[in-house]
């Protein structure tokens, strides 16, 4: 680890200095400086979360204030939404009986590549959306781009740019089933791999 | 009246009428709500954590109803109710699903302790255990123990850790915090040093609330901490304890700890602490007495192509007549069935592929120029350094042939490298394949990209840090798990993500391809280990039993068994077969980071967090070496190709080479040995070791032997 080059205890502000106590207490001595600030801000987001739910509940129950009750409640249905733990040990020597009764299933010979179904496989063509005409008129400075939804655009090199007139090629992820605003444009769709090419419009998702 | 409601209560569980008796429990909560801590109900909607109590050997009934989907119910189910408890806590962990609980839908676990005396029950009820007078039930105890003899001492003070862990449970349960907390204060220095990190995490639990939350503690809680105690000194205690009028200690011995009785002698108070450690005390002797093929596969028979240099190996099943060459065979090939080796059919294993026979056939010329290892040859060490990693390197693997090298990272990146002057190439597009002539001799080069060359491939796939990386054995596919809780197949032909295996829902530390490919095991934080087959999407075995996370999965050699080593510092052995567990290994006094098998599959050696590799005979089931030197964590644990070395790399930043022939010889295996599980370590460490190996402040995160022996170790380099 880095040398912790943490404020000296006597400058840092107190629940810095509380919060290093309960790392000593737990046992944690080495931790980079930056732990700490990650933990507070962690503690900070965790009890407004609980108040503000804690004041909901409350104001459910048509009380004038904030009781140990309403925080207790808070506290549980936040457990179980964001701090679930594994499943308890009965339940798991449960499924585990249920599971290894079957026997193992035999192996077929001579098959390819040993893969579950295409449907749980990530082996699914990447599809990209071509455009043909290069010079939509460059009239009125009309955005010639149609409209992406986030996350769609792979890193291809040819990433379109508001405004460019030029030949642009959008590629559009299989299995985001995002609408593309085809406005004014004429796409081909072309599929890297060697099946029947489709028509435009949008990948089946997987 | 109260004593009434009691006996009415009791009346009908024992008759079975359970609907009835929780109806009428219900009602009864009303009135014992102002009646003091052990009949509180606890309303709370934890998600389903049903704890299946402790049962007294040979009494009573204990219907597990673990309920899973339809079965599930939802009942009020009260903690401590005088009726079923023998001990004042209250032996029952019981919630109140609410109905906006969460996800899981767990049924209560309802187990009910038949009484068959009602009488029992009810001065179990009046004497409910003071919470203030637990100090004093231990402390008496502790000086009993201390004031006894010196032979049974020893094993006597075995009793302090669990019951000093399920009384702290017990007051923290029913919500006594300051006796909870006055009583951790008085006793936690007692205990032995190796118990130092769970009495921390004990420490840090003071309400009901943060038990809820804490499944290994619950695990603790339900399960039984196992003993090992001679009769003498076991009829020791009990006579110590039943003669007391208030015996609470004994019910809390009874509900929760299971005591393993043998006669003979006593065992000293190094043989004690050679074998605990765990969190859940010691094996059963029943445990480990199941049989385990620990015999390896025949190979299969197949000719070699001529060549001069090359008499051996084509035929492996050793013909009488046939001179033994001089090249190392693998496997016994004495007899024609090795009584110790699984059927070859006893779970079915992919057929072998032309590749796979090519591949054989290099392994064994490999093998014929083979350095044969010993404490006068030790091998050369080759140690590859990961620079630039900044602490992120996490997990690596080396393919058998060590042609390529793969490092998974915590951001979330699985990089391969090939180590040979070859590069990594990818196999062209489809479009480009057509074109290629499909009937010459070299087309397995010619469907290879040379565009895509490069030394280096990045894999991008993971969202979280990833923890185990396992090449298959055919060099076809990398496997790689992750704290994300999915374990990715990758094609290294394409260099593309295959598929996602979903199944743990919690990170996953380590995964592994079995040794003939198809299979792969990995375990994870939710305490079991998976072992899945390449074309199912769901697991084929689960394999539960583990009270911590599953840190560490290994294959045996022929690939029958799994061996997982877990945080509750204990390795069990499963059979994939049935998904039994065969084997409970317990001595370790930390959570277990790396195994390693014994070429010919009869030994194990496991490294854990306390510096200590110990050395394990699986046909037996016992504890047969200690090997101590390092200092920090042992992480890789790797075995010669012919089982003469073993080497191991930690945190210290050394490489040790050990003498694992002269470990593994002279096994003492009378019958009291075998009978009893109690071996007699010899302090012969130094013996052992053949070389340290330091590097510049490099910890060692995996060891591999190449087929001719030169052994290889990767590791990141840190600058502290």
């Amino acid at each position: 680890m880095e040398a912790a080059k943490m404020a000296s205890p006597k400058s840092a502000p107190k629940d810095a200095q509380v919060m290093a106590q309960i790392l000593k207490d737990m046992g944690i001595t080495e931790y980079e400086p930056r732990v700490i600030n990650q933990m507070l801000e962690f503690a900070y987001r965790y009890v407004t979360t609980i108040l503000e739910d804690a004041k909901i509940y409350s104001s459910h129950a048509k009380k004038s204030s904030v009781d140990a009750d309403d925080v207790r409640l808070a506290i549980q249905c936040r457990t179980d939404q964001s701090f679930t733990s594994p499943p308890p040990r009965d339940f798991l020597l449960d499924i585990a009986r249920q599971k290894n009764q079957t026997p193992l299933p035999l192996i077929k010979p001579y098959s390819g590549p040993r893969l579950p179904p295409d449907r749980y496989c990530l082996t699914a063509p990447n599809y990209r959306l071509k455009s043909l005409q290069k010079k939509v008129s460059s009239t009125a400075g009309r955005i010639t781009v149609p409209r992406l939804s986030v996350g769609a655009v792979s890193s291809r090199p040819s990433t379109p740019t508001l405004g460019t007139p030029s030949a642009q090629t959008v590629s559009v992820s299989a299995k985001v089933g995002a609408p593309v605003s085809l406005a004014g444009q004429r796409f081909t769709v072309q599929i890297p791999s060697s099946q029947p090419a489709g028509k435009s419009g949008i990948p089946g998702t997987p | 009246d109260r004593q009434t409601l009691v006996a009415v209560l009791q009346f009908l569980r024992r008759s079975n009428l359970r609907e009835s008796e929780e109806i009428l429990r219900r009602e009864a909560r009303l009135l014992g709500d102002d009646l003091g801590g052990s009949v509180a109900t606890v309303a709370t909607s934890s998600p389903g954590v049903a704890a299946v109590a402790a049962v007294p050997p040979g009494k009573g009934e204990a219907r597990g109803d673990c309920g899973v989907g339809p079965s599930s119910r939802r009942e009020p189910q009260e903690v401590g109710s005088p009726c079923a408890a023998r001990s004042p806590g209250g032996s029952r962990l019981s919630e109140q699903l609410l109905l906006l609980a969460g996800a899981f839908a767990v049924g209560g676990a309802v187990v009910v302790e038949d009484q068959p005396d009602v009488s029992a029950v009810l001065s179990a009820y009046n004497q409910q255990g003071d919470p203030t007078l637990y100090e004093e039930y231990y402390s008496g105890l502790k000086h009993f123990i201390e004031c006894s003899l010196d032979c049974h001492r020893a094993e006597l003070s075995q009793l302090f850790y669990p019951l000093f862990v399920h009384m702290y449970l017990e007051l923290v349960y029913n919500q006594h915090e300051s006796e909870a907390k006055s009583f951790f204060e008085r006793f936690h220095g007692d205990q032995e040093c190796y118990y130092q990190d769970d009495l921390r995490v004990l420490s840090s639990l003071t309400k009901k609330e943060h038990m809820k939350g804490n499944e290994t503690m619950l695990d603790f809680r339900t399960s039984k901490f196992v003993l090992r105690i001679s009769r003498d000194s076991y009829q020791l205690l009990k006579r110590h304890l039943q003669e007391k009028q208030n015996n609470q200690i004994w019910n809390i011995v009874q509900e929760h700890l299971y005591i393993d009785i043998f006669d003979g002698m006593p065992r000293s108070k190094q043989q004690i602490d050679a074998m605990v450690g765990s969190l859940a005390g010691e094996a059963k002797r029943e445990a480990n007495k199941a049989k385990v093929f620990f015999g390896l596969l025949k190979e299969p028979e197949f000719d070699v192509p001529l060549d001069d240099e090359d008499e051996e190996g084509e035929n492996e099943e050793g013909k009488p007549k046939k001179k033994k060459p001089k090249k190392d065979n693998v496997g016994s090939k004495s007899k024609k069935q090795d009584p110790n080796a699984p059927p070859q059919n006893r779970i079915p294993l992919p057929e072998l592929k032309d590749s796979d026979k090519l591949d054989k056939v290099m392994n064994m010329k490999e093998a014929a120029r083979r350095v044969r290892l010993g404490p006068e040859c030790l091998p050369s060490i080759c140690f590859y350094t990961f620079l630039n990693a900044y602490q992120g390197l996490t997990a690596v693997d080396i393919t058998d042939d060590s042609s390529m090298i793969v490092g998974g990272f915590a951001d979330s990146t699985v990089r391969v490298w090939s180590v040979t002057p070859k590069k990594l190439r990818s196999v062209k597009t489809a479009a480009d394949l057509s074109l290629i002539d499909k009937e010459s001799d070299d087309v397995l080069e010619r469907i290879m990209d040379e565009k895509t060359a490069s030394e280096l491939k990045i894999l991008y796939g993971h969202s979280g840090p990833v923890y185990g990386t396992s090449f298959s054995p055919d060099r076809n596919y990398l496997l790689s798990c992750s704290e994300d809780g999915t374990v990715r197949l990758w094609s290294l032909q394409t260099f593309t993500c295959l598929v996602g295996y979903k199944g743990h829902n919690y990170p996953v530390w380590d995964t592994q391809f079995s040794p003939y490919g198809y299979y792969f095991v990995s375990g994870g934080h939710d305490r079991v280990a998976r072992l899945w087959a390449t074309d199912h999407y769901q697991p084929l075995r689960i394999f539960a039993g583990h009270l911590a996370d599953v840190t560490c999965t290994r294959f045996h050699p022929n690939s029958n068994y799994i061996a997982t080593g877990s945080a509750d510092r204990t390795i069990r052995l499963w059979d994939v077969l049935n998904g039994n567990c065969v084997r409970i290994f317990t001595g370790h006094k930390g959570p277990i980071h790396s195994l390693a098998f014994s070429p010919n599959g009869r030994f194990l050696a496991t490294g854990a967090t306390d510096g200590r590799v110990l050395l394990w005979d699986i046909g037996h089931g016992l504890m047969v070496g200690e090997l101590k030197g390092h200092t920090d964590t042992i992480y890789a644990l790797r075995f010669s190709r012919d089982g003469e070395i073993l080497a191991s790399g930690s945190m210290d930043n050394t490489v040790r080479l050990w003498d694992a022939v002269k470990a593994f010889e002279d096994l003492e295996t009378d019958d009291f040995t075998t009978a009893t599980g109690h071996i007699n370590l010899p302090e012969n460490s130094q013996d052992l070791l053949l070389g340290t190996y330091m590097t510049k402040s490099t910890p060692v995160v995996h060891l591999h032997f190449t087929r001719r022996n030169l052994l290889l170790a990767a590791g990141a380099y840190s600058s502290q």
